[in-house]
């Protein structure tokens, strides 16, 4: 058991953190199976990342106030309560207010494991493996949750967290002796923590846009476009053997790694097709980019700054409500966009079912069906497949017919592929920003 | 003898990466995988059908028609189609465009030479009305060449357009059996007229 308690909490880390944006690739899911609508399905993921985000440092100023063990161990028996909660969610209120409660524990139990690590490992071998299982945690949340909600369901994914975080509990109790963390005597390091919040917003555009346009734009399973998107965790990775082999000061890895990930973002606005293919290398860049700063940035935010974990509590706010700063800013960015590539799709639609090699009576056919097909799916990407099953084709047509619907089912693509762009565009502009706040000059200290 | 790496290897290498990733995929389209952009409705476009007869003809007739009637608007043809596939009644300047872009469209498939002399429509024609079997029988034994110079395919396509209540017409897009009976009155109407126009050149 004494072997299993540290890589028991560093998976609790990692599961707190993947659950910023495990059910990315599960909203369509929950939108359909808890009958809500769009602008609430998204607070799925608002909701835990504003509340672990608000309650980080106030959770970190209680840590210094209680027990450690206990405290640790009262987090992630909440987190796994919550995390059951979530997995048997009849509605959708009662689900985002299971994701709050699950945010709140996983506060006190990301701060909690932070000390019991250190206390397991030393001080430098602690925070490392805090935040590596963090950064893996964050990489690899929505690649996991498109495999889980792909071969079971959604709440798939909640209920694999459960028996994870009840086995922690024991795990943190077993700790033998936990120092008490020293009074405050440093103030929060503003640069990386505004650095972290700028590249957590950036990373949000890559992960949950990408997860979008895979699945809604170009109607992917869950489970190929958590493939997809497994090239970042990979990618990350290999970053740190990358960053070892040139050894370069801190600042300039890190500056590296937000413009890597600006570039990242700027190939993925830029598929020339929609291929999945087409999104591997800049997924790669992205990757680079987060497995090069996440982690350098959390450890100078940390690095010889007392209490260590109000320090990490800066760092968690930091990340979380720069996700959340992401979503809002992307999301209407991205909604507009969308409501205005209808247009476009639909006289690309119209002048390729105008042309077709189809007889009269057959086009006129096809557009009713397609007529009534977009205006039932008003407000997302079509899926025209069901407008075509309806007709009946003679055999001399059916290639016509199915050539067509290929042709109109490319253009949808290329619709929903510009509308991301700006979106991701956007993003870059985020990672840009972040690169700056690394390499502005610093303000002379007077002494 | 092995140095520690300059401190510029990473930005260097990183800079290679970000070029060649966004270099290859702009060299390869990316930036302009869009929707198909309209064309120009005022650009000659060739238009064929996969239909023959008078349901080729006709078809041909109305995507040459709308491309006309787009161009004067100043719209796309696509987007005059999505505005004409939606309820509601139309403006005059739209009924306008349609009347003068489907007379046009004559026009044009008379100057190309792809308007079917009348003879070659005569007998679809005559299958899809009811007339007396007698009369029938007998335009059917009209030689081509009697035919061709009695009735001439423009002359009727342009009384027709002109004879059509196209905002009626519009209105019944959704009704094929009210849309077909509409196209025969007035195609009936325009034979009528041109055979009369005619007899009255000859006498």
């Amino acid at each position: 058991m004494r072997r299993a308690v540290a890589p028991l909490l560093a998976v609790t880390v990692a599961l707190v953190l993947a659950d910023s944006a495990v059910v990315t690739l599960a909203l369509p899911d929950i939108l359909r199976n808890l009958h809500t609508s769009v602008a609430q399905v998204a607070w799925v993921l608002i909701s835990f990342n504003l509340v672990l985000g608000l309650v980080a440092v106030p959770m970190a100023l209680l840590f210094t106030r209680s027990r450690p063990r206990i405290f640790c161990a009262f987090g992630i028996a909440v987190f796994a309560s919550a995390s059951a909660w979530c997995a048997s969610a009849p509605s959708i209120e009662v689900l985002l207010a299971a994701r709050c409660l699950q945010a709140l524990g996983g506060a006190a139990a990301l701060i909690g494991c932070l000390e019991l690590l250190v206390a397991e490992y030393g001080e430098r071998r602690g925070v490392a493996a805090w935040v590596t299982a963090g950064v893996v945690g964050t990489a690899s949340g929505p690649v996991v949750g498109g495999l889980l909600t792909q071969a079971f369901s959604w709440q798939a994914i909640f209920v694999v967290q459960v028996p994870m975080a009840v086995l922690a509990v024991p795990a943190a109790l077993a700790v033998p002796v936990v120092p008490m963390p020293s009074p405050d005597r440093h103030r929060p390091a503003l640069r990386p923590n505004l650095t972290l919040a700028l590249l957590s917003a950036a990373l949000t555009a890559a992960l949950f846009l990408l997860v979008l346009l895979l699945v809604e734009g170009w109607h992917r399973s869950p489970a190929a476009a958590a493939l997809a998107v497994s090239v970042v965790p990979v990618a990350a990775l290999a970053a740190r053997p990358l960053a070892r082999r040139l050894s370069p000061p801190d600042e300039v890895e890190v500056a590296v790694g937000c413009f890597l990930i600006a570039g990242g973002l700027v190939g993925l606005a830029i598929p020339p097709s929609a291929d999945l293919a087409w999104t591997i290398a800049p997924q790669a860049l992205v990757g680079l980019g987060l497995g090069l700063t996440i982690d350098r940035l959390t450890s100078q935010a940390m690095r010889m700054r007392l209490p260590r974990v109000q320090h990490a509590g800066w760092t968690i706010s930091a990340r979380h409500i720069g996700v959340v700063v992401g979503l809002a800013l992307l999301t209407p960015v991205f909604t507009a966009d969308l409501h205005d590539a209808q247009v476009p799709a639909q006289e690309a639609i119209t002048s390729l079912v105008l042309d077709a090699p189809l007889q009269p009576q057959d086009k006129i056919a096809v557009a009713r069906a397609l007529g009534h097909q977009l205006s039932e799916q008003r407000g997302q990407v079509p899926d025209l497949r069901p407008a075509f099953a309806t007709l009946s084709l003679s055999p001399d047509e059916r290639l016509a017919g199915a050539a067509l619907e290929r042709d109109l089912h490319a253009q949808l693509e290329r619709a929903a592929t510009r509308a991301f762009r700006d979106s991701f565009l956007v993003g870059a502009g985020l990672a840009l920003l972040a690169l700056i706040s690394v390499i502005a000059p610093r303000r002379r200290t007077t002494s | 003898m092995t140095g520690r790496p300059h401190p510029g290897s990473l930005p260097a290498v990183a800079l290679v990466l970000v070029a060649g990733v966004l270099g290859v995929q702009v060299a390869y389209g990316g930036g302009t995988f869009e929707p198909l952009r309209p064309a120009d409705p005022c650009a000659t476009r060739s238009v064929t059908s996969a239909a023959r007869g008078i349901d080729g003809l006709s078809e041909r007739l109305v995507l040459l028609g709308i491309d006309g009637a787009a161009c004067r608007l100043h719209v796309s043809r696509e987007e005059l189609t999505l505005e004409l596939a939606q309820p509601g009644t139309r403006t005059d300047a739209e009924i306008d465009a349609l009347h003068a872009g489907l007379l046009s469209a004559v026009q044009r498939m008379k100057d190309d030479g792809s308007l079917p002399p009348a003879s070659e429509l005569v007998d679809e024609a005559l299958d899809a009305t009811d007339l007396n079997a007698f009369l029938e029988a007998a335009i059917r034994a009209l030689p081509d060449s009697l035919v061709d110079a009695t009735l001439k395919t423009d002359d009727v396509l342009s009384r027709t357009i002109d004879n059509l209540d196209l905002p009626k017409l519009l209105t019944n897009v959704d009704n094929p059996s009210e849309l077909d009976q509409q196209i025969d009155t007035a195609v009936t109407r325009a034979v009528k007229e041109s055979l009369a126009a005619r007899l009255r050149d000859l006498l």
